[in-house]
């Protein structure tokens, strides 16, 4: 059964059953009240007659009878029968159904002049000589709004129902179609196409809120796919030039008569080797920081000193390539709750980067800054620095700005920095030295939401 | 001298290379090709090194590290895995591992390594050396000075840590990472030729006008500190 007709019917099923409801109370109290109306007159009549009889006897009974069939309305019933229940006096033409007995009944009895029996409320009293006092009412016409009501209560059932359906058809054709925009573009998206969004109304009811939830879903996962896809073809793409290189060094080793020269080939190989798996480790480092494993070695340590150890051991290497390292020891201690041999990587990653493209300014500047719940490690050289358009560019993996930063690993060392500084719940920030580039890794006393660390 | 080691690894052809190549260095290599024969052979502790590859049929390298370091066997096991990354190198270290070599690697590596452990069980079965020579090399662990040919060397602390640590590897080849791993306490790979700058001015503070130089470079695989 398809989704529209199924929400039409229960929407219809919905106004049957409290239409239903509403009727069947009203039917029931109009239904009790006639009835107990016609109870109370029944009661009354038959009060006042055998009070005329207790007080004037059989003849002020037989006149009050009379009174009764001559000015009182046709539906009235009044009778005197005698013990055997042969009628004496009265308007009643048979008792038809009704059997003699005290009190009152709900019957049917026939009057005098007329052939079928009629539904009658009626009183039967035993007076003291033995005879039957007899008196009621005609169901008839006391009952007759009741019938009114009952059958228009009948058409208004209908009536509700037939309105319930539409109202149904209505709401179900109203879910349909912003649903079915929805559907849609799913559809569209299992297609391939990842361009599609959900058009929102801005009602901002549920349905716009399915669609913005939808559509942030779809933002992310494009982004996702789309770094994914970046990732792999850069991957595809710089693994060429190392694979082709080892390549020609194998060839030409393969070739060589020469013994020096097939050694220095060979060398060669196995160089490009490990470039190549160097590229393949720090991929995989990247993905593991990004997926957050690795909390479970975080330990607490000082930045500081860390920085400290670091600057000194690339003091030399700087040194080679005509560049100085400062380091700007912080004022206090700034412990760190994090994963030493990581962000280890990264500042040393961030240290290359510096004395790689920032050597012609001379200088690099290291500093610890530990700020509240906030610690910010500064790399700060003075060379051609990053253009703002270009920053974000810089922390992609393998994102290369131009053919001058190309050199060997490039890209993945500031990607693999920010991945790292992720793991830490913090991020990467560059920043213009004016002149040259500073790198900051902005990083969390201690990251939030770490389980392992509170456990410990 | 040969030594005895225990190779656990399930890869044939790299067993192969590894028992071939150590036995060419003189040693006794027996082999398992899973980690519960592994454990089994490993408990007899008459093993001079135990080499073990951590992703293995039956039982994993780190079950087994963990059973031989609960059953006090103190056996040095150098860790031999495709899992590379410095969490996975730590996790390794943390299990009681002497060291961790990431494949792929080079013979070279692994053998200066293999020769570090085996040195350090050497160590530890010899009494103490208060002093270490190298030729007219003299250093003293304790004042943390070092002397050639009599006369004072001035070394920054970490030029004195690394050279400490060429003199305990007397005669053998140190790698770059060894030196990063054990000097600096880092486990990652560097990009950049930053551990040999230091060794090259370590080596001008102790060998410059010396005519006899102590610090070798060997080609393809690292240093070496030898009289």
């Amino acid at each position: 059964m398809p989704t529209t007709l199924r929400i039409a019917l229960l929407a219809g099923l919905l106004a049957l059953i409290s239409n239903f409801a509403v009727i069947g109370f009203i039917y029931l109290r109009t239904h009790d009240e006639a009835v107990s109306e016609m109870r109370q007159q029944v009661v009354e009549q038959d009060k006042v007659l055998s009070d005329v009889y207790r007080s004037g006897g059989q003849p002020a009974l037989l006149d009050a009878v009379q009174d009764t069939i001559s000015y009182a309305d046709p539906q009235s019933i009044v009778a005197i029968l005698d013990a055997r229940g042969r009628e004496r006096s009265g308007n009643l033409g048979g008792l038809s159904e009704a059997r003699l007995g005290e009190g009152y009944h709900s019957t049917f009895v026939r009057l005098r002049g007329q052939t079928t029996p009629r539904r009658a409320a009626v009183v039967m009293r035993r007076l003291s000589d033995g005879q039957w006092l007899i008196s009621g009412r005609i169901a008839g016409e006391g009952l007759a709004f009741k019938q009114t009501l009952e059958s228009s209560l009948i058409v208004a059932l209908a009536l509700a129902m037939l309105l319930g359906l539409a109202c149904g058809v209505i709401l179900a054709n109203y879910v349909g179609s912003r649903v079915g925009s929805i559907v849609a573009v799913a559809r569209r998206i299992s297609r391939h196409d990842l361009t599609r969004r959900v058009p929102v109304s801005g009602g901002g009811d549920a349905f716009d809120r399915l669609g913005q939830q939808i559509n942030a879903m779809l933002d992310r996962i494009s982004g996702l796919m789309e770094e994914l896809r970046m990732l792999t073809d850069s991957l595809a793409h710089d693994l060429r030039s190392p694979v082709s290189r080892l390549r020609s060094a194998a060839h030409s080793a393969a070739e060589t008569n020469d013994p020096a020269e097939q050694e220095e080939l060979l060398g060669s190989v196995i160089r490009q080797a490990d470039a190549l798996m160097r590229i393949l480790t720090t991929v995989l480092e990247i993905s593991r920081s990004e997926a957050l494993t690795g909390r479970k070695q975080f330990t607490w340590f000082d930045l500081g000193e860390l920085a400290a150890e670091l600057s000194e051991m690339y003091e030399p290497l700087a040194e080679e390539a005509g560049v100085t390292v400062e380091y700007y020891r912080p004022d206090r201690r700034a412990p760190l709750y994090g994963h030493r041999q990581l962000l280890a990587q990264a500042i040393s990653n961030l240290i290359e980067n510096a004395v790689r493209y920032g050597s012609a300014g001379g200088e690099i500047q290291i500093e610890v800054k530990p700020d509240g719940n906030m610690t910010r490690i500064d790399v700060a050289d003075r060379g051609p620095g990053i253009p703002t358009e270009l920053r974000g560019e810089a922390l992609r993996r393998f994102g290369r700005l131009d053919s001058s930063r190309s050199k060997e690993g490039a890209g993945l060392g500031l990607a693999l920095a920010a991945a790292i500084a992720h793991l830490h719940d913090g991020e990467l920030v560059l920043e213009d030295n004016s002149p040259g580039l500073r790198i900051a890794l902005e990083l969390p006393l201690r990251p939030n939401g770490d389980e392992d660390s509170r456990a410990s | 001298m040969g030594r005895k080691i225990l190779l656990v690894e399930d890869d044939a052809e790299t067993a192969a290379y590894l028992a071939k190549g150590l036995s060419q260095e003189g040693h006794s290599v027996e082999q398992a090709t899973n980690g519960q024969d592994g454990l089994f052979r490993a408990t007899d502790g008459s093993f001079d090194l135990i080499i073990l590859d951590r992703m293995l049929p039956a039982l994993d390298g780190l079950s087994v590290l963990k059973a031989l370091r609960a059953a006090r066997i103190e056996t040095p096991v150098l860790i031999l895995s495709a899992l590379a990354s410095v969490g996975d190198r730590i996790e390794g270290l943390e299990h009681g591992s002497d060291d961790y070599l990431v494949k792929p690697f080079s013979f070279a590596e692994l053998l200066a390594r293999v020769n570090a452990l085996l040195r350090r069980r050497e160590a530890r079965i010899d009494p103490a050396e208060h002093r270490l020579t190298v030729g007219d090399l003299e250093i003293d662990p304790l004042s943390r000075t070092v002397k050639r040919d009599g006369k004072k060397l001035d070394l920054k602390p970490r030029e004195y840590l690394l050279l400490e640590y060429f003199a305990r590897n007397e005669g053998r080849v140190v790698t770059r990472t060894m030196l990063l791993e054990q000097v600096w306490d880092y486990h990652f790979d560097p990009g950049t030729n930053v551990i040999d700058v230091h060794v090259s001015r370590l080596r001008r503070k102790l060998d410059d006008g010396f005519e006899k130089p102590l610090l070798h470079t060997v080609r393809g695989a690292g240093y070496m500190l030898a009289a």
